[in-house]
């Protein structure tokens, strides 16, 4: 072509050139098209909701009787305002969108969707059948909680608890100590979710089978939100075993029965700063008069955070006016131990 | 006389091959960030129902850094104090403002001096007090001595109580749930140290109560160009290297940090411009040296909107600034180049950096100006001119254009066609004159920092129109 350089690898440059061109203003073109697709999607999900909201609004008291057929490529969109409205209400309200849901073959629809590849449908599906509580998809849904990606797996999990806690619990407390991507913040939103009465008996069974120092602490933590009577005798007996600073660490948060006050003293002078920060604060929830000795010496240690909370422990120990703590700190010598505790009261006079 | 041509063609072609080479890269980039953004999105696509926050999220401290702040400050902590996050701290730091700013938050947060012991584990100037807002128990203010910006994060670190921190830039505009985003990674994987998330231009938006009401277009030419720059800059030019581990910028106007790894690190050094990129060029290194597991992950979703400069001369000392912090930034961690520990971020990311960002400005100008003079001479035929032209714009516009396309398929903040319509002529227009001219500004910031002539923090002159909820722009 006489318009391409006659350098044959000049002109292979320039043609390469031509098509990057060509390229953008394809996709100047498919930016046009996905806007429009855009609006397109959005008014009509706009129309959908504005359909759909009342009657599930209408679920607070009762099954609307007549619903309308939900089209095929709105039903994500549907799926995600049903959950929503169901994430929302509670008691006979929730029954009633279930009924809804299965008049409407929500759960069909889930179950055909959790087959597919696209992950957002899957998430969806998942949790769906979770709040329908299908326990026909129990063996697919326990499956699920092995796979590899965290959001998929923890989704089944959720779902797996929502469908039935008591089942569940035993064995998939075992696999959130074991699973280090499954967040651990979500675990305990979880297992708050699922109450005290349900989650305690499991989660101190899987602490004493524990297997490592890292499971052991998961657990421990998990354990926040179980009854604190029986999570706080499985917690000491963990404390009294570990050599672990960590595993005491998060034991000791457990704790908050007076019979655990000579631990908290013995840990008080553990090595380890974050087991000595742990028991100050368990000195601070069950210390008696007798340990303003004991936390006065642990506002001279060495690290910040102990200082820090043996000076707050102080605060909050019974019998302890912030008067007379006020005429402690002007005995100290130490400098950094008054500079805490002036700090630690000005903090609770400020509570 | 033919030893000369050779000479003229061999810089012909190698300025050539450098131009489709950084832009190959680019395309590269935009490829990975492509399928990255996909996955996330998919992941999160649940994240806005009921349940999404669970409550047992990990404490997060937010560090204001502030100087000469006093017309912004009190709105801005105000809205800092109203984030959508179970618990956390605000910390402002007064780093010796001359003007009004300590007394503006004194008069709008009832400050009353605090007795707290403070802890100097990281470097900073000395601490003149401490106040506590009466008002808000969350809320506390360090009044110290100047010394910048990286001085005053430190400083922040010191006084702050929660394992993670945020650096957070006075006159950031965030949006509600900007700390619950950040803080996702953190409990996705245990590893994670740092993350960041993507900044948008606040210029043309209306800002209520501190939060961003409606998303607008500036009519500022200069500000709705950077609204393009700012899309490739991040939605590619950032994760794309986050699947990879290699992420090397978290923008100093919203970062999450693990505290302990930071002061473990020595915190921000104090002698850069650049102390957010260093910061984290410096924690890759030391981990991988170290060999210990970390991630430093990028966050897509729009989480911080900023001020951009409305004038040539303020965005010129911005990008010379920019300039200057990012060869510190890579001078001071020359380690992580080519090391056998390196990874992805010492054998892509860094080079990647050096060779198209920190140098690529002083190429890409004698580049141009090589081209234009040995044409203008006769030493370059026509043909091969036009073609260096086609190829620079040709990968220039593909690669705005992309950056474009890639919001769009995510996104699409900007709601209205005829703001997408406004975006795609900037795409275009960019190419003639605007890249080139921050081309030279960079080029200007790499000599300054050769020659090692001082910078400061706080040159940056703003006229926070969107404050007011105006927008004084078409939306």
């Amino acid at each position: 072509m006489s318009w391409l350089p006659h350098d044959p690898l000049l002109a292979l440059v320039f043609q390469a050139g031509l098509g990057i061109i060509a390229c953008s203003l394809l996709m100047l073109a498919a930016v046009f098209l996905l806007r429009l697709r855009l609006v397109l999607r959005l008014r009509r999900e706009r129309r959908h909701a504005a359909l759909w909201r009342p009657l599930l609004a209408e679920c607070v008291y009762a099954v609307p009787e007549t619903l309308p057929k939900v089209p095929h490529d709105l039903r994500y969109h549907f799926m995600k305002l049903w959950n929503h409205h169901h994430e929302s209400l509670e008691g006979g309200a929730r029954d009633n969108l279930e009924k809804l849901a299965r008049a409407l073959g929500l759960d069909v629809m889930a179950r055909g969707m959790l087959q597919t590849s696209d992950l957002r449908l899957r998430l969806i599906a998942i949790i769906t059948l979770g709040h329908l509580g299908d326990r026909q998809r129990w063996p697919e849904l326990r499956a699920l909680v092995s796979d590899s990606s965290p959001m998929l797996s923890l989704a089944a999990a959720r779902a797996l608890l929502d469908i039935d806690a008591r089942a569940t619990l035993p064995w998939l407390v075992m696999v959130m100590a074991a699973r280090e991507d499954w967040p651990l913040a979500r675990l305990v939103a979880m297992l708050k979710e699922a109450g005290p009465d349900q989650v305690t008996a499991p989660l101190v069974a899987a602490l004493q089978a524990a297997g490592s120092p890292a499971q052991t602490v998961r657990l421990l933590r998990m354990l926040e939100v179980a009854h604190s009577g029986p999570a706080g005798a499985a917690a000491a007996r963990v404390v009294r075993e570990s050599e672990d600073p960590e595993v005491i660490a998060a034991g000791l948060r457990l704790l908050g029965d007076p019979r655990d006050l000579e631990l908290a003293r013995v840990c008080a002078v553990h090595a380890s700063w974050v087991v000595r920060v742990a028991a100050a604060r368990l000195l601070g929830r069950i210390g008696e008069p007798g340990d303003r000795r004991l936390l006065a010496c642990m506002l001279g240690d060495a690290h910040w955070w102990v200082r820090y909370h043996a000076a707050r422990a102080l605060t909050v120990l019974p019998f302890t006016s912030l008067e007379e703590l006020e005429k402690v700190r002007l005995t100290l010598n130490d400098r950094f131990a008054s500079d805490m505790l002036a700090q630690a009261i000005a903090e609770a006079r400020a509570r | 006389m033919s030893g000369s041509i050779d000479w003229v063609a061999g810089l012909q072609w190698f300025f050539m091959l450098y131009f489709i080479g950084i832009n190959s890269g680019y395309l590269m980039l935009n490829l990975l960030s492509l399928g990255s953004l996909r996955r996330y999105i998919e992941e999160h696509s649940l994240d806005d129902l009921p349940r999404g926050i669970s409550g047992f999220e990990p404490p997060v401290s937010v560090i204001v850094p502030a100087y000469n702040e006093e017309a912004t400050i009190a709105g801005s902590v105000r809205s800092m104090l109203q984030l959508n996050y179970p618990d956390y701290e605000v910390i402002v730091v007064n780093d010796g403002s001359k003007d009004g700013t300590m007394a503006a938050l004194r008069r709008e947060f009832s400050l009353l001096p605090f007795p707290e012991a403070y802890w100097q584990r990281l470097p900073a100037q000395p601490v003149r007090g401490i106040y506590r807002s009466t008002t808000h128990p969350s809320l506390r203010v360090i009044d110290k001595e100047n010394g910048g910006k990286a001085d005053a994060l430190n400083a922040g670190i010191n006084a702050s109580r929660y394992p993670l921190f945020c650096g957070v830039d006075a006159d950031s505009v965030l949006e509600r749930d900007s700390l619950k985003r950040v803080v996702e990674p953190f409990l996705e994987d245990p590893r994670t140290i740092a993350s960041g998330g993507t900044v948008r231009i606040a210029n043309g938006c209306s800002v209520d109560n501190g939060f961003l009401a409606s998303v607008g277009l500036p009519r500022n030419p200069l500000a709705l160009l950077q609204i393009v720059e700012y899309l490739r800059a991040f939605l590619f030019g950032r994760m794309g290297w986050s699947p990879l581990n290699a992420v090397l910028i978290i923008s100093g106007a919203f970062g999450l940090f693990r505290k302990d790894v930071v002061v473990a690190a020595g915190g921000y050094r104090r002698d850069t411009v650049g102390e957010d990129m260093e910061l984290v060029v410096r924690l890759h290194r030391l981990h991988r040296m170290k060999r210990i597991p970390y991630r430093i992950v990028f966050v897509p979703d729009p989480i911080c909107w900023t001020e951009a400069p409305e004038s040539l001369r303020v965005l010129k000392n911005q990008r010379v600034r920019w300039q200057r912090g990012l060869s510190e930034s890579l001078t001071m961690n020359l380690g992580l180049l080519f090391h056998p520990r390196g990874g992805a971020a010492g054998w892509l990311a860094f080079p990647f950096m050096a060779i198209f960002e920190w140098l690529g400005p002083l190429i890409e100008v004698a580049g141009y100006l090589f081209m234009i003079c040995a044409f203008v001479l006769g030493m370059v035929s026509g043909e091969a001119f036009f073609t260096f032209l086609l190829v620079a714009f040709g990968f220039g516009l593909v690669l705005s254009v992309s950056s474009l396309l890639l919001e769009e398929m995510s996104f699409h903040i900007y709601p209205k066609p005829g703001q997408v319509a406004v975006l795609l002529l900037m795409v275009v227009v960019e190419n003639f004159g605007y890249r080139q001219l921050n081309s030279l500004w960079r080029l200007w910031g790499l000599l300054l920092w050769m020659a090692r002539s001082k910078a400061r923090w706080g040159e940056m002159t703003r006229s926070a129109s969107w404050q007011t909820g105006g927008g004084g722009g078409t939306k």
